[in-house]
């Protein structure tokens, strides 16, 4: 289990990368974070959610609501040009932090 | 699942209750009772899929900062109350509303009884002498409003223990609470609408049926009086039970800053009423007795409803403007 501090910079970055693949909701992406993490992340009902909030002020999400087929209303995202730029952005970051950090890994 | 909605509940409980508070509270909800349906599908029992979906849950510290939500300002913790609380404040009201209601209808049926008592000695009915049949309907009159003040008592006795609901408003409500109370509420709304129509019409109508029978015989006034009070009777009943029942919604699902006005308004209304009602009880009696104009004397009931309910509304009216 990787702890909810080590990962806190990269939380937008992974939502939006789950929403480049399709437009979701939140409890799909947190179940796909799981699955894809290999249940070695799961990520917090409030972390989530202050994820959206904040993508959703810097314009990097949209959201809409959907009828789900069971009747329910469920409040969807979906990624914003802005947002795909900033994910590339993110991903940028990312090469050259694994790359600075490894420096100081000793196996 | 109650477990989850309390949990969730208690921790929104501090937090403001702006529409998207409302709104996350729902979005949360709903995600976590997917996950708990999940689990509870893969075998976990209650006790497990309720921890795991709660563990799941996080921080509410973190919606506080990202949300920039302040926190109530001198927010004094009112107690929730519970679904079985609220419920039975509902069902006390439905039934104390029944009992005023019964009580009022029972001075206005009183006063029917004398009137239509009149009517019968007028008419050559004339066993007894008039006076007897005075003092016969006054002792009805009387007797009636007897067993309503001790109906009044009673129902103010059964709310008593609700005082902190109706008067103080010193209570809140969970979210989930308030939704099922809005609903129920609104399920309400179209027979209250209904009622308080039927309850206008028969007020309307009840002169009109006085007065088509005294255009036919002049004889039958006094039976017209007492329909028309009959007819006024039962649309007071309607209007003070489903009027009770629908208060006691509102003031369910009303914030405690709009109360204090209100508290305000049915203390000085509730005041004048005590004090006019009865003075009008005597005005009649006085009139009758002393001065014996009992053929026309009732009309300071229908007059002072009239009055009282112009002053009521106009009261509120100016008062919650301010």
């Amino acid at each position: 289990m990787i702890s909810s501090d080590v990962i806190r910079g990269y939380n937008d970055t992974i939502i939006l990368y789950l929403l480049l693949e399709k437009e979701s909701y939140g409890y799909e992406i947190s179940k796909r974070i799981k699955e894809l993490s290999d249940e070695k992340y799961i990520i917090k009902e409030t972390t989530l959610y202050s994820a959206f909030n904040r993508l959703l002020k810097k314009g990097f999400i949209q959201s809409f609501h959907k009828e789900q087929t069971f009747g329910k209303k469920r409040t969807y995202y979906k990624i914003t040009e802005a947002g795909l730029l900033y994910y590339k952005e993110k991903c940028r970051e990312w090469e050259l932090t694994k790359e600075v950090i490894n420096r100081f890994i000793k196996e | 699942m109650n477990t989850i909605i309390n949990y969730l509940d208690n921790m929104f409980a501090s937090l403001p209750k702006s529409a998207e508070m409302r709104h996350l509270r729902d979005e949360l909800l709903a995600n976590m009772e997917e996950k708990y349906h999940e689990l509870k599908q893969v075998g976990k029992t209650e006790n497990e899929a309720v921890g795991i979906v709660i563990s799941e849950f996080g921080n509410i510290d973190e919606i506080i900062e990202e949300f920039g939500v302040s926190l109530e300002e001198d927010r004094v913790t009112n107690p929730l109350l519970t679904e079985v609380e609220v419920e039975e404040y509902l069902n006390t009201t439905r039934k104390s509303g029944r009992w005023i209601g019964i009580g009022v209808t029972l001075c206005i049926l009183g006063a029917a009884m004398l009137v239509l008592l009149l009517g019968v000695i007028e008419n050559g009915y004339n066993e007894i002498s008039s006076e007897t049949g005075t003092y016969l309907g006054l002792i009805v009159l009387l007797l009636f409003v007897a067993i309503a003040v001790g109906l009044f008592i009673y129902a103010g006795m059964k709310l008593e223990k609700y005082k902190f609901i109706s008067f103080e408003g010193d209570f809140d409500l969970s979210m989930d609470l308030k939704n099922k109370v809005r609903a129920k509420k609104d399920a309400f709304q179209s027979t209250y609408m209904i009622v308080m129509i039927v309850g206008v019409i028969l007020i309307i109508f009840s002169p009109i049926v006085l007065f088509t029978m005294m255009a036919f015989n002049e004889n039958t006034a006094n039976f017209g009086v007492c329909i028309m009070l009959v007819l006024v009777s039962i649309a007071v009943y309607l209007f003070v039970y489903f009027g009770n029942v629908y208060a006691a919604y509102e003031k369910l699902l009303r914030g405690k800053s709009k109360r204090t006005n209100e508290r305000e308004e049915d203390r000085v209304i509730g005041a004048v009423a005590s004090i006019i009602w009865p003075l009008v009880v005597i005005i009649f009696l006085i009139s009758g007795l002393v001065y014996d104009q009992w053929h026309i004397n009732w009309i300071v009931f229908p007059v002072t409803g009239l009055l009282f309910a112009m002053f009521s509304g106009a009261y509120s009216i100016l008062v919650r403007k301010d």
